[in-house]
């Protein structure tokens, strides 16, 4: 069994905020002058992240199905004069990246991932076979425009990080493993793994072939 | 000084790669003999543009088809390890890349052809390559830019120390299109020049290929063993590395501390970019002192994230066969005296490091050594 303590846990819904309410509502999160260079996911991302204060000997997860949807947009829009800037910050995993370099926040460990229905159990599994003493599991996406039609952006806006730790500690908030089950089928979406986090609720369940996950709260 | 990432050796049970010049034995004798894959095409494909440094797989466009032109020959080079045995619980799969099919992407902005978008999310684009292998679902997706291979190749080691499978499958493809084209282009890195990685000269350039790879990991099966993998991220600049070094240095440090003592040659990272490049074989020179320092960047071009599974094939034939490819595409003057430009006998060293770097001044490397 692969298991980690949850020592912090940050999560923010914007719900369909657009770009420029983000920037004026997170500005005070990032050194003067970052945020305007920065996507609306960096800047989701980028404030629950910073608020567990990354550290050098911190591993740190990063998860997102669809990444930076409008930057993405943006850039396929400017052909056949392709942007550089939009294309820098199109690529994955510029989410994560943007707040840590407006920060200068080196990390040993970073694991950034894509993927669908086995995102979260394969996010987790990273998070949980990490040797650093703490994780930092982050992730979320963007709402796009265009690509949504054809499912390849994100439709709703959310970001989480959560700090993770071996030993349980006093302060601990809630426990997550991962747990050997018999071969089967399983999924868990990153939206709803989200809502679990933001809502605080528990889990037990299936997500992937052999994998149980099991997060509680104390 | 930090420890390895992952000080528990994995062996390497099967590997290959696809670049144009074919298989990981089809392009090592490429290297050796000093071919270059990379031919002056336009930047845009058939949009036209600069004729720049691509290497394309033999008769495949620029532009996406739908289904995508890469999966046929992505899937010839990956039957050996196809069939349900593997994403299971067991045998789970990490599949990496940076670009996946973002190729789709692009043509469906220009053609608007609604076909092409399901091929164009990583997790699109994975799932046609699953059903096309027919693995299970167990897969997990990586992408971390030119880095990404490696973290596929982390993620499988850890998951074989603690137990959680008994082999794994690394799997990592890149297929070029105008959407990553033109990004460097736009960037200025991507011009009309070939790369002439570590050398000393006035101005820089990369070229980019198609690649493809893949690994099975195991505990006991296989005659070469990754023995330590090393990461680190600078977070300084996403184009750009600290300019004293230090990135390259922290991403060495740890396993120059494993083969202390070892007789070691560096495949390096080696783009052709002028800063990056004098930086990496200053930090080489430094930890591995005396080592040689090659890249195969210059005839294959960047593979992007699957540069670290196509290099690590060639880097194990080369292990395989004794015979090390030089930095083809390169001459001198070099960033140091340890850049290898001519192909050398390697029987004599005990393994080799491989290294490879990203955007966000990400660093990625690992020790391969016979088991």
């Amino acid at each position: 069994m692969l298991e980690r303590f949850i020592q912090a846990v940050r999560t923010d819904a914007p719900e369909a905020e657009e770009a420029a309410a983000t920037r004026v509502r997170l500005k005070d999160r990032f050194a003067p002058g970052v945020v305007r260079r920065m996507t609306q996911l960096g800047l989701f991302v980028g404030a629950v992240l910073g608020e567990l204060q990354p550290g050098e000997d911190d591993a740190l997860v990063y998860a997102t199905q669809f990444g930076e949807g409008r930057a993405l947009e943006g850039y396929l829009d400017s052909f056949p004069s392709a942007s550089p800037t939009l294309f820098q910050t199109s690529i994955h995993p510029s989410g994560a990246q943007q707040g840590l370099i407006g920060r200068q926040r080196s990390v040993r460990e970073f694991f950034p991932l894509a993927g669908g229905n086995q995102l979260v159990a394969t996010a987790a599994q990273a998070a949980l076979l990490a040797h650093a003493e703490r994780v930092l599991f982050c992730g979320g996406e963007e709402r796009g425009t265009w690509l949504v039609p054809h499912a390849a952006a994100s439709d709703r806006a959310f970001a989480f990080a959560i700090a993770l730790t071996r030993a349980e500690g006093p302060g601990a908030l809630g426990r997550l493993a991962l747990e050997p089950a018999a071969d089967g089928a399983g999924a868990l979406a990153l939206p709803v793994w989200f809502e679990l986090l933001h809502h605080r609720r528990p889990f037990a369940g299936a997500v992937a072939p052999g994998w149980r996950l099991v997060l509680e709260w104390r | 000084m930090a420890s390895p990432t992952n000080p528990s050796a994995a062996r390497l049970a099967a590997c290959d790669c696809l670049t144009p010049f074919g298989d990981a034995s089809a392009t090592h004798a490429a290297l050796l003999r000093g071919e270059r894959a990379l031919q002056p095409s336009p930047v845009l494909g058939r949009e036209g543009g600069d004729a720049v440094p691509l290497a394309l797989l033999p008769g495949r466009a620029l532009d996406e088809a739908n289904p995508p032109a890469w999966l046929q020959p992505l899937a010839t080079l990956l039957a050996p390890v196809a069939g349900p045995e593997w994403g299971t619980a067991h045998r789970p799969v990490c599949v990496t890349s940076s670009n996946f099919g973002v190729g789709s992407l692009h043509a469906l902005r220009r053609t608007g052809e609604a076909g092409h978008a399901p091929h164009g999310t990583p997790h699109g684009s994975v799932e046609l390559v699953r059903r096309a292998l027919g693995w299970g679902e167990n897969v997990a997706i990586f992408s971390h830019a030119c880095v990404s291979a490696h973290l596929g190749l982390v993620h499988a080691s850890r998951l074989l120390a603690a137990g959680a499978a008994e082999e794994v499958l690394v799997v990592s493809y890149d297929f070029l299109s105008p959407f990553v084209a033109g990004g460097f282009h736009a960037l200025k890195i991507l011009n009309t020049d070939f790369p002439a990685p570590y050398q000393d000269r006035a101005a820089g350039s990369i070229g980019l290929g198609d690649g493809a790879g893949y690994a099975v990991l195991s505990r006991g099966r296989g005659d070469l063993s990754i023995e330590a993998h090393s990461l680190h991220n600078e977070m300084y600049h996403f184009t750009a590395n600290k300019p004293d070094g230090a990135g390259f240095a922290a991403a060495l440090a740890p396993l120059a501390a494993v083969a202390a003592g070892r007789r070691l040659w560096v495949k390096g990272h080696g783009t052709g970019t002028l800063e990056a490049g004098r930086l990496e074989a200053t930090a080489v020179a430094l930890a591995f002192p005396g080592a040689p320092l090659v890249g195969w960047k210059g005839s294959l071009g960047h593979t992007l994230g699957s540069c670290g599974i196509v290099e690590l094939a060639i880097a194990a034939a080369a292990l395989r066969s004794g015979r090390t490819p030089g930095t083809v595409g390169s001459a001198s003057p070099t960033f140091t005296d340890a850049v290898a430009l001519e192909p050398f006998d390697n029987s004599a060293f005990d393994g080799a490091v491989c290294a490879s770097n990203a955007f966000g001044g990400a660093h990625a490397a690992f020790l391969l050594s016979h088991a």
